[in-house]
Protein backbone atom coordinates (compact mmCIF):
# COMPACT_ATOMS: atom_id res chain seq x y z
CA UNK A 1 0.00 0.00 0.00
CA UNK A 2 1.31 3.54 -0.64
CA UNK A 3 2.90 5.26 2.56
CA UNK A 4 1.68 8.35 2.99
CA UNK A 5 4.34 10.80 3.47
CA UNK A 6 3.21 14.45 2.90
CA UNK A 7 0.13 15.68 3.83
CA UNK A 8 -1.82 17.40 1.27
CA UNK A 9 -1.25 21.61 1.47
CA UNK A 10 -5.18 21.87 2.21
CA UNK A 11 -5.03 19.48 4.85
CA UNK A 12 -1.55 21.23 6.08
CA UNK A 13 -3.59 24.36 6.36
CA UNK A 14 -6.19 23.47 8.75
CA UNK A 15 -9.04 22.43 6.21
CA UNK A 16 -10.70 18.96 6.46
CA UNK A 17 -11.81 16.59 3.25
CA UNK A 18 -15.42 17.57 3.33
CA UNK A 19 -14.65 20.87 2.96
CA UNK A 20 -11.95 20.91 0.35
CA UNK A 21 -14.45 18.59 -1.23
CA UNK A 22 -17.35 21.23 -0.83
CA UNK A 23 -15.15 23.71 -2.28
CA UNK A 24 -14.26 22.13 -5.30
CA UNK A 25 -17.53 21.50 -6.40
CA UNK A 26 -18.72 24.45 -5.52
CA UNK A 27 -15.95 25.79 -8.03
CA UNK A 28 -17.01 22.91 -10.69
CA UNK A 29 -20.16 24.21 -10.77
CA UNK A 30 -19.50 28.00 -11.19
CA UNK A 31 -17.69 27.22 -14.31
CA UNK A 32 -20.67 25.50 -16.27
CA UNK A 33 -22.53 26.43 -19.12
CA UNK A 34 -26.34 27.41 -19.00
CA UNK A 35 -28.92 25.84 -18.25
CA UNK A 36 -26.77 23.25 -16.40
CA UNK A 37 -25.32 26.25 -14.18
CA UNK A 38 -28.78 26.86 -12.88
CA UNK A 39 -29.45 23.69 -12.18
CA UNK A 40 -26.30 22.94 -10.40
CA UNK A 41 -26.92 25.98 -8.20
CA UNK A 42 -30.09 24.28 -6.94
CA UNK A 43 -28.09 20.99 -5.83
CA UNK A 44 -26.19 23.62 -3.67
CA UNK A 45 -28.98 24.63 -1.20
CA UNK A 46 -29.24 22.99 2.13
CA UNK A 47 -32.30 22.78 3.89
CA UNK A 48 -32.55 21.88 7.46
CA UNK A 49 -34.94 21.60 10.47
CA UNK A 50 -33.33 22.32 14.09
CA UNK A 51 -34.99 22.01 17.29
CA UNK A 52 -33.57 22.53 20.64
CA UNK A 53 -34.20 20.32 23.43
CA UNK A 54 -35.01 21.14 27.25
CA UNK A 55 -35.71 19.14 29.64
CA UNK A 56 -36.09 15.98 27.90
CA UNK A 57 -38.79 18.03 24.93
CA UNK A 58 -38.24 19.66 21.96
CA UNK A 59 -38.77 22.94 21.26
CA UNK A 60 -40.92 23.86 17.89
CA UNK A 61 -38.27 23.33 14.88
CA UNK A 62 -37.05 26.07 12.83
CA UNK A 63 -36.56 25.60 9.10
CA UNK A 64 -33.72 26.80 7.54
CA UNK A 65 -33.12 26.79 3.87
CA UNK A 66 -28.90 28.42 3.53
CA UNK A 67 -27.47 28.77 0.40
CA UNK A 68 -23.75 28.27 0.67
CA UNK A 69 -21.99 31.54 1.63
CA UNK A 70 -17.71 31.12 1.07
CA UNK B 1 -6.09 2.24 -18.92
CA UNK B 2 -4.50 0.29 -16.02
CA UNK B 3 -5.59 -2.87 -14.57
CA UNK B 4 -3.18 -3.52 -11.25
CA UNK B 5 -3.21 -6.61 -9.07
CA UNK B 6 -3.37 -5.51 -5.90
CA UNK B 7 -2.42 -8.18 -3.23
CA UNK B 8 -5.23 -7.24 -1.00
CA UNK B 9 -8.04 -7.69 -3.92
CA UNK B 10 -9.22 -4.27 -3.29
CA UNK B 11 -7.67 -0.41 -4.21
CA UNK B 12 -9.78 2.75 -3.47
CA UNK B 13 -7.63 6.41 -3.89
CA UNK B 14 -9.04 9.47 -2.98
CA UNK B 15 -9.91 11.61 -5.86
CA UNK B 16 -8.71 15.45 -6.99
CA UNK B 17 -10.06 17.58 -9.57
CA UNK B 18 -10.11 15.74 -13.44
CA UNK B 19 -11.15 13.92 -16.24
CA UNK B 20 -12.36 10.31 -15.55
CA UNK B 21 -12.70 8.92 -18.80
CA UNK B 22 -14.90 5.07 -18.97
CA UNK B 23 -13.90 2.81 -21.79
CA UNK B 24 -16.40 0.69 -23.21
CA UNK B 25 -15.30 -1.78 -25.77
CA UNK B 26 -14.40 0.98 -28.66
CA UNK B 27 -16.16 4.09 -26.95
CA UNK B 28 -14.75 6.61 -24.44
CA UNK B 29 -17.20 9.02 -22.12
CA UNK B 30 -15.16 11.46 -20.24
CA UNK B 31 -16.47 13.37 -17.38
CA UNK B 32 -14.80 15.80 -15.21
CA UNK B 33 -15.13 15.14 -11.45
CA UNK B 34 -15.09 18.01 -8.66
CA UNK B 35 -13.55 15.18 -6.29
CA UNK B 36 -14.55 12.10 -4.46
CA UNK B 37 -13.26 8.75 -4.50
CA UNK B 38 -12.80 5.24 -6.52
CA UNK B 39 -13.20 1.98 -4.56
CA UNK B 40 -12.01 -0.92 -6.75
CA UNK B 41 -13.60 -4.22 -5.38
CA UNK B 42 -11.79 -7.85 -5.58
CA UNK B 43 -14.14 -8.80 -8.57
CA UNK B 44 -12.65 -5.53 -10.32
CA UNK B 45 -16.30 -3.53 -10.50
CA UNK B 46 -15.30 -0.41 -9.76
CA UNK B 47 -17.25 2.33 -7.62
CA UNK B 48 -16.89 5.99 -8.29
CA UNK B 49 -18.49 8.64 -5.78
CA UNK B 50 -18.51 12.55 -6.71
CA UNK B 51 -20.13 15.11 -5.42
CA UNK B 52 -20.01 16.58 -9.04
CA UNK B 53 -19.25 14.55 -12.16
CA UNK B 54 -20.10 16.21 -15.84
CA UNK B 55 -19.92 15.82 -19.77
CA UNK B 56 -17.20 18.11 -20.52
CA UNK B 57 -19.48 19.69 -22.93
CA UNK B 58 -20.69 21.71 -20.37
CA UNK B 59 -17.74 23.72 -19.02
CA UNK B 60 -17.88 26.87 -20.00
CA UNK B 61 -14.21 27.99 -21.26
CA UNK B 62 -14.76 32.09 -20.86
CA UNK B 63 -15.42 30.93 -16.87
CA UNK B 64 -12.46 28.90 -16.74
CA UNK B 65 -9.76 31.90 -18.19
CA UNK B 66 -11.66 34.73 -15.50
CA UNK B 67 -11.56 31.85 -13.07
CA UNK B 68 -7.70 31.12 -13.29
CA UNK B 69 -7.03 34.84 -13.76
CA UNK B 70 -9.34 35.84 -10.74
CA UNK B 71 -7.36 32.93 -8.20
CA UNK B 72 -4.40 33.17 -9.33
CA UNK B 73 -4.46 36.78 -8.21
CA UNK B 74 -6.18 36.00 -4.74
CA UNK B 75 -3.24 33.42 -4.21
CA UNK B 76 -0.67 36.37 -4.45
CA UNK B 77 -2.99 38.51 -1.85
CA UNK B 78 -3.67 36.12 0.75
CA UNK B 79 -2.52 36.44 4.04
CA UNK B 80 -3.22 33.12 5.89
CA UNK B 81 -2.92 29.89 5.36
CA UNK B 82 -6.09 28.84 4.50
CA UNK B 83 -6.68 31.96 2.40
CA UNK B 84 -3.74 30.24 0.80
CA UNK B 85 -5.06 26.40 0.47
CA UNK B 86 -8.24 28.44 -1.13
CA UNK B 87 -6.64 30.13 -3.43
CA UNK B 88 -4.40 27.16 -4.33
CA UNK B 89 -7.94 24.95 -4.55
CA UNK B 90 -8.93 27.37 -6.86
CA UNK B 91 -6.28 27.17 -9.09
CA UNK B 92 -5.94 23.59 -9.32
CA UNK B 93 -9.83 23.21 -10.10
CA UNK B 94 -9.20 26.10 -13.13
CA UNK B 95 -6.19 24.16 -13.92
CA UNK B 96 -7.60 20.83 -14.32
CA UNK B 97 -10.41 22.24 -16.30
CA UNK B 98 -8.31 24.16 -18.98
CA UNK B 99 -6.33 20.81 -19.47
CA UNK B 100 -9.34 18.72 -19.52
CA UNK B 101 -10.67 20.88 -22.47
CA UNK B 102 -7.64 20.89 -24.54
CA UNK B 103 -6.36 16.90 -24.06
Amino acid sequence: MASNAAVPFWRAAGMTYITYSNICANLVRNCLKEPDKTEALTREKVHFSISKWTDGKPEKPTLRSDSPDE
Amino acid sequence: MVIVPATTGQMGAELKPGVLSVHEGNETSKYFVSSGFVFIHANSFADIIAVEALPLHQIDANLVQKGLAEFTQKLSSATTDLEKAKAQIGIDVHSAFNSALTG
